[in-house]
């Protein structure tokens, strides 16, 4: 993945996670990784194209999801209804729009597919050849890893 | 009730799941600082002990002999058997002895300090990781977590029992000049490999772990001559590479010429020539392991003086993060070499490429022992990375390599890299480049 890519998607998943939770989030260490991984319980994907192809991948576990939607929401929401799916999608969105607004403001081209949400136990997401940076964030509510993976039209 | 009843049984069985998993004692103690542990099977008894009796000629690892109630016991300096820092007591103070039975022999070895019995379960020691650095990975048996302190398990019985083997072994073969009294602890349990040399061997895993750097057949020709210099260097000492300067020192040599900073005008120019005619609209470069980008950038310049009407895409990518990111936006000062004086401009921290020059050059946060997305290449310019991987890696890599090059296109390796089978010499003395058979 081209390096000028990574800071974009680093900076909008602090700024966005910072400001909708309203709280302190810590980024671990990015590291690449090219085996299936598995999910967590709840994976927001938002695909990328345009001069690109590619797609980010938002997991986290079920109670950091609802925690997460219950803060955003401004109340306690204990089951995972479809307000919560809405949410985490919209956070997908958020943190994927504002990434792809800063790469366009350095002159690359991306355009966004409409988010999606996949939950079940024991998911695992596998797309061969295909090598992703890892973003993990430790927010209060829980761990969220972004999972991006980006290549050159060739 | 019930509940209750649930309760104990359930606390029952948690002790019981307790009670099998510790499986595995083990004395720890400590070593330059450092927590190590050995099975407590083999510890016979701990002391504190001083005033060992001299014994002429040992190896100096060997403290001297002590009488343990009637029985004459060796005693063994670990840290010095381990080449740590141990500092000299006061002749008359008392050592911690840990008196150790391996089969039938018993013996002393003298460590910083005894700490406690620790238990754990045998399941939780994981494997030594091959770069521990300060002991040969081969004494390892482990390493284990307890009460948040790290233990290195250290494999008793393949440090003293199989020595006194090789050992013989070694009186058996005569030309061992160099294998002095030093050389035989240190390598041990040597494999038993090419040539049969236990000091080559030896240095090859030692570079292994304090450089990354793995002699293979790509490499080989390089290593056996600096081996030999490298005896000659030391004079009839001890050749083996304790240290990290000192593996550094032995393999200074091998890097290419211009390695981190930006390639030279003669350099460049030797490049350049080995560069065939071609007639192609677009060529496609991959630059695997360019660290901090002076690599690709002299590429970029140089493919661009060599082909000004073809269209150059350089793919740089290295997994190094910190190192990759500064590249795309390096600034140089005034003194770059001048071949480069056509490709910058100057802005207001330096010099830097023209804007042509960046855009054919696309640095990647990218391991490349991943899969590579890449077009077919005409040009691999990968001067000394595959050393710092692994065997099978290399293997690997070399493959990729074949699969991805155009059947026309060049390989580049390291001065001192040779591809081995599948590839022709296709470059001059000072350029190592090689390529494809049909």
């Amino acid at each position: 993945m081209r390096v000028e890519y990574i800071n974009p998607f680093v900076e909008a998943a602090f700024n966005v996670l910072k400001e909708v939770l309203n709280s302190d989030v810590r980024r671990g260490e990015l590291y690449l990784k090219s085996t299936s991984m598995p999910v967590m319980g709840v994976a927001a994907i938002v695909g990328l194209a345009g001069d690109v192809e590619g797609r980010v991948l938002f997991d986290m576990d079920k109670p950091t999801a609802l925690k997460i939607a219950s803060v955003m929401n401004g109340e306690n929401l204990p089951n995972f209804d479809d307000l919560v799916k809405a949410t985490i999608t919209e956070l997908a969105n958020m943190i994927t729009a504002q990434a792809v607004t800063k790469l366009h403001d350095l002159g690359f081209r991306f355009d966004l597919t409409p988010p999606a949400i996949f939950t079940g136990e024991n998911m695992e997401v596998s797309d061969a050849e295909v090598e992703a940076l890892i973003v993990p964030m430790e927010t209060p509510q829980g761990k969220i890893e972004i999972n991006v993976a980006i290549r050159e039209r060739s | 009730m019930p509940a209750q009843l649930e309760a104990q049984t359930e606390a029952t069985e948690a002790r019981k799941e307790k009670a099998d998993k510790v499986d595995y004692k083990m004395v720890t103690f400590s070593l330059a600082g450092k927590e190590y542990g050995i099975d407590i099977m083999n510890v016979k008894e701990i002391a504190k002990a001083g005033r060992f009796t001299y014994v002429p000629n040992a190896a100096p690892f060997v403290r001297g002999v002590y009488n343990l109630r009637g029985e004459i016991i060796s005693v063994i300096d670990l840290r010095i058997f381990f080449h740590l820092p141990a500092e000299r007591k006061e002749e008359d103070s008392l050592e911690s002895l840990l008196i150790l039975r391996v089969d039938d022999h018993v013996f002393g070895v003298i460590v910083d300090a005894i700490d406690k019995v620790v238990g754990i379960s045998s399941q939780s020691i994981q494997p030594p990781h091959p770069i521990f650095g300060d002991i040969n990975v081969r004494y390892i048996k482990g390493v284990v977590e307890n009460a948040s302190k790290l233990y290195i398990i250290l494999d008793v019985e393949r440090i003293f029992a199989p020595q006194r083997e090789e050992e013989e072994k070694e009186e058996a073969v005569p030309a061992k000049a160099l294998a002095g009294a030093e050389a035989s602890p240190a390598a041990g349990t040597t494999l038993a490999s090419s040539g049969g040399d236990i000091s080559s061997s030896f240095v090859k895993e030692t570079l292994a772990a304090f450089k990354g750097f793995h002699v293979t057949g790509l490499n080989e020709t390089w290593f056996e001559q600096r081996f030999s210099e490298w005896k000659i260097e030391r004079a009839g000492k001890d050749v083996q590479l304790h240290e990290a300067s000192e593996a550094d020192e032995f393999i200074g040599g091998f890097w290419s010429s211009c390695t981190g900073r930006l390639w030279e005008d003669d350099y460049a120019a030797a490049f350049m020539a080995t560069l065939p005619d071609l007639e192609t609209k677009s060529l496609n470069i991959w630059n695997p392991g360019c660290g901090k980008g002076y690599e690709a950038w002299s590429l970029a310049c140089i493919f661009r003086k060599r082909y000004p009407e073809t269209r150059i895409k350089v793919w740089a990518n290295d997994s190094d993060l910190l190192a990759i990111s500064m590249a795309p936006n390096m600034v140089f000062p005034e003194n770059i070499p001048d071949f480069y004086g056509e490709f910058t401009v100057k802005g207001k921290n330096g010099l830097s490429f023209i804007q042509p020059v960046r855009d054919s050059i696309f640095f990647e946060f990218h391991d490349a022992l991943n899969p590579n997305p890449l077009p077919p290449l005409d040009f691999i310019v990968c001067r000394d990375m595959l050393s710092l991987l692994a065997p099978a890696d290399q293997k690997k890599m070399l493959d990729d390599f074949a699969d991805k090059l155009k059947p026309a296109g060049l390989l580049f390796l390291g001065a001192n890299e040779r591809p081995g089978s599948g590839w022709t010499d296709a470059g001059s003395e000072a350029i190592g480049a090689y390529r494809k058979e049909s």
